[in-house]
């Protein structure tokens, strides 16, 4: 019959075979598979992140809790505030001594942390260079663009860290026992109620270096502007030991 | 078994690697033979294995010998073609990315020479961890066997480390501990996202930097200069004319910082003059003048605005037709492509498209006119030199327009005219003459000159006219009065709000020719300016 469903079968078998065999463009793919090994790298960048999310979430509640109004004033009940609620979110992460770093230059990109106020984070900094696995710890912030005060507060006895770069002012305040090594130069206030430990200043150190403190060493290699009210302690200035001696005037500029 | 002959082998691998590579537009690589008279042997060091020009790989065929024993021919030839494809298909990429990385690590570096060492690793890097990552290849193996230096040793370190594999290299050597801090800090670096590349180089050059700098130390002790990298230099040999224009323009655009720009420019400004680079097109030319990083940016930055002219009606003019053939680039448009002397095929090398030229019509027929252009560069002006002038930039992307519809620009650049503070550039194509007279700062007072002004409207029944200014001009009322006399088509930008621009604009109110236009941010002029003109035209057309 006419139309019927095997003859159109047929017509169409026929049709088939006389048509040019048309050549899929794609078969060169057909057996082609795309081969995705997960590498190490995977896992650490991973992890590297995942460490950093958390050091940034610390920091951030810091910031809310410390410095709500954005302004952050350096006194002593502050600082001692501060580094406490710091302490508290460091102590919960595991991290190294490059997620610290790392930290460093992600406070200078505003899309990572909107604010970098160089008090707190200075603080912050210290805490997780306190709580570190690593005795030995180096940050390489030579290339970063604000200065962050603070740094190496209250480093403990065994500890030894190495800041490639300048410090800004407060710099290795309140030390206890640490061993704090600034490659560049070192603001106002270095070494101001340090308790015992070294602090080594390669270059140049501003005015009230060593206010209060009670003891262990200032090192510094470059010229030191000035002296603050030293308790106890020993202040070197080129090898020279200048605190305590013929001391000049404590906070006049030499 | 006899060993295949390096040409056959590349002629049965080559499938396989553009295969596992998508196919990528590439020509068949060649093999170079060495030079008859020269002892492989008596090369203490590998020699470079693969180089790249344009899109010609060309691996040499001592370096195989020179690692007979250690992997087969055929192995050491894949991994070669698998790294130098990958430059093409990931990373770099495009000449915009090594622009950008090569500017992000001059950013740690600060010294030229040490930034493009950085840059090639790091290019070197992310290609091969792409590779090893998605691809099957030998690349690891051609690591392990390859002669190390101190940056390479650290380098495949950090493969080891990256890829989880045993490459032969442990840590060793007298600063054994300050490597492997450098190394730590190295596989911390995303490489395969390409979104972080900005911040990954940084990184990636922040951890480097006391190596290189050490090595460079060496090198001027002469402890030995650095060896050549066996898997080729990336330079600017990798890429075509069109290559290099586009991505001159899209670093222009993306950086919009002319002292960013200038820098880059200056770097690289040797290499651009030997890969044949000049402002007004064309390679091969060799050693011309110098080029002006500060003329190139606006150039660049004004092609990446497409400010469209309307047509008017001109004489002995017509619209444009297929004139000659040039050939095309890998990232050229595709709309001019003649597909009959192209074969149909899209390739480098073969592909052919037509240039058209603007013929002359019979008697009146649409086209774009002539224009002059003046520009204001007195005191109140920015120095095009020092920052971005949008001024400049308003100009240049008139001038662009034009030239791309085959007119003649000419240039009135003034500031106090009547003492001789003014440049005047007779109508002319020449591009590179056209921007340097547009940047040309005089930062003086604001004078026309009617009697330079005359000269080049006169006599010229078609001509636009754009006037950029911040209206501070003392002699206004002349130039208004000279404006009222003439038919042209006129578009007067002027910056900021003042008595004077009020005063142009009660003036302009009822000549049809003459579109004023003011704007409060100077930022917005080049996007302003497109729609206006646009506007302008459709109203008096």
């Amino acid at each position: 019959m006419k139309g019927s469903p095997q003859t159109k079968a047929r017509a169409s078998r026929l049709s088939e075979h006389r048509r040019p065999a048309l050549q899929n463009p794609f078969q060169e793919f057909q057996s082609y598979s795309f081969l995705t090994k997960n590498i190490p790298l995977d896992r650490i960048v991973q992890s590297t992140e995942a460490v950093m999310d958390q050091i940034r979430l610390g920091y951030e509640k810091l910031l809310e809790e410390e410095a709500k109004e954005l302004v952050w004033m350096v006194q002593y009940n502050t600082i001692i505030k501060a580094y406490e609620v710091a302490e508290r979110y460091v102590r919960e992460i595991d991290y190294s001594a490059e997620d610290i770093e790392d930290f460093c230059f992600a406070l200078e990109n505003t899309q990572k942390i909107p604010y970098l106020i160089p008090g707190p984070a200075g603080l912050y900094i210290s805490a997780l260079c306190n709580y570190a696995k690593e005795e030995e710890i180096v940050l390489k912030l030579s290339e970063l663009k604000t200065e962050i005060n603070l740094l190496g507060f209250r480093l403990t006895k065994g500890k030894r860290l190495l800041i490639e770069g300048d410090g800004g002012d407060f710099t290795g305040i309140g030390l206890e026992g640490g061993d704090l090594v600034v490659e560049g130069n070192a603001k106002n206030w270095t070494g101001a109620g340090m308790r015992s430990g070294k602090i080594l200043v390669k270059k140049n150190i501003g005015l009230h270096t060593g206010e209060w403190m009670m003891g262990g060493e200032i090192h510094v290699g470059g010229r030191v502007r000035g002296l603050g009210n030293i308790v106890e302690g020993k202040v070197f200035e080129r090898e020279k030991m200048v605190f305590p001696g013929k001391v000049r005037h404590p906070n006049m500029y030499y | 078994m006899k060993e295949k002959q390096p040409k056959a082998l590349m002629d049965s691998i080559w499938p396989r690697v553009r295969r596992k590579h998508l196919f990528p537009e590439i020509p068949v690589p060649k093999m170079a033979e060495p030079v008859e008279g020269t002892e492989i042997e008596a090369a203490p060091k590998e020699g470079v294995g693969l180089e790249m020009k344009g899109k010609q790989m060309t691996i040499h065929t001592a370096f195989l010998t020179q690692l007979k024993g250690k992997m087969s021919d055929e192995d050491a030839m894949e991994a070669l073609l698998d790294h130098g494809v990958t430059h093409y298909t990931f990373c770099p990429w495009d000449f915009y990315t090594y622009l950008m990385l090569y500017a992000e690590s001059k950013r740690i570096m600060t010294d030229k020479d040490l930034a493009k060492q950085v840059a090639n690793h790091f290019i070197d890097v992310v290609s091969d961890t792409h590779c090893v990552k998605k691809k099957k290849t030998e690349i690891p193996q051609l690591y392990r066997h390859l002669t190390k230096g101190v940056i390479e040793e650290t380098m495949v370190s950090l493969y080891q480390e990256i890829w989880g594999m045993d490459l032969g290299c442990p840590p060793s050597g007298k600063r054994k501990k300050a490597r492997e801090a450098v190394i730590r800090r190295l596989t911390r670096i995303p490489y395969l996202d390409r979104t972080r590349w900005p911040e990954s180089i940084q990184r990636f050059a922040r951890s480097i930097k006391p190596l290189l700098l050490e090595q460079q130390e060496e090198e001027k002790g002469g402890t030995g200069k650095g060896e050549n990298n066996p898997l080729g230099e990336h330079d600017l040999n990798h890429y075509s004319h069109e290559e290099i224009e586009q991505g001159l323009r899209d670093y222009a655009r993306k950086s919009m910082a002319l002292p960013e720009f200038r820098e880059v420019v200056e770097d690289l400004a040797d290499e651009l003059k030997e890969a044949g680079y000049s402002m007004e097109g064309g390679m091969g030319r060799g050693r011309g003048s110098p080029l002006d990083a500060d003329v190139l940016f606006y150039m660049k930055l004004a092609e990446s605005y497409s400010l469209p002219v309307r047509k008017t009606i001109v004489e002995k003019r017509g619209s444009l037709h297929p004139h000659s053939h040039s050939p095309w680039e890998v990232g050229s448009p595709y709309h001019d492509v003649d597909v009959w002397t192209s074969f149909g095929k899209i390739m480098p090398g073969i592909t052919q498209v037509w240039k058209k030229r603007e013929g002359k019509g019979r008697g009146k027929v649409e086209g774009v006119p002539d224009c002059l252009i003046a520009v204001d560069s007195s005191g109140s002006m920015i120095n095009p030199r020092k920052i971005l002038s949008y001024a400049v930039l308003g100009a240049a992307c008139a001038a662009d327009a034009y030239l791309r519809n085959d007119s003649r620009v000419a240039v009135y650049n003034f500031s106090d005219a009547p003492m001789g503070g003014k440049e005047v550039l007779d109508y002319t194509k020449k591009r590179e003459m056209i921007y340097r007279s547009l940047c040309k700062y005089f930062g003086g007072g604001t004078a026309l000159d009617l009697e330079d002004l005359i000269p080049l409207v006169q006599s010229r029944k078609n001509l636009d006219l754009f006037v950029i200014t911040d209206m501070k001009i003392t002699n206004l009322e002349t130039l208004i009065g000279y404006f009222a006399q003439i038919n042209n088509r006129i578009t007067a930008v002027h910056i900021g709000e003042n008595p004077y621009s009020s005063r142009f604009e009660k003036a302009a109110e009822n000549k049809k020719n003459i579109s004023l236009f003011a704007v409060k941010r100077k930022e917005d002029i080049p996007n302003i300016v497109l729609g206006k003109i646009k506007e302008y035209f459709r109203e008096t057309f």
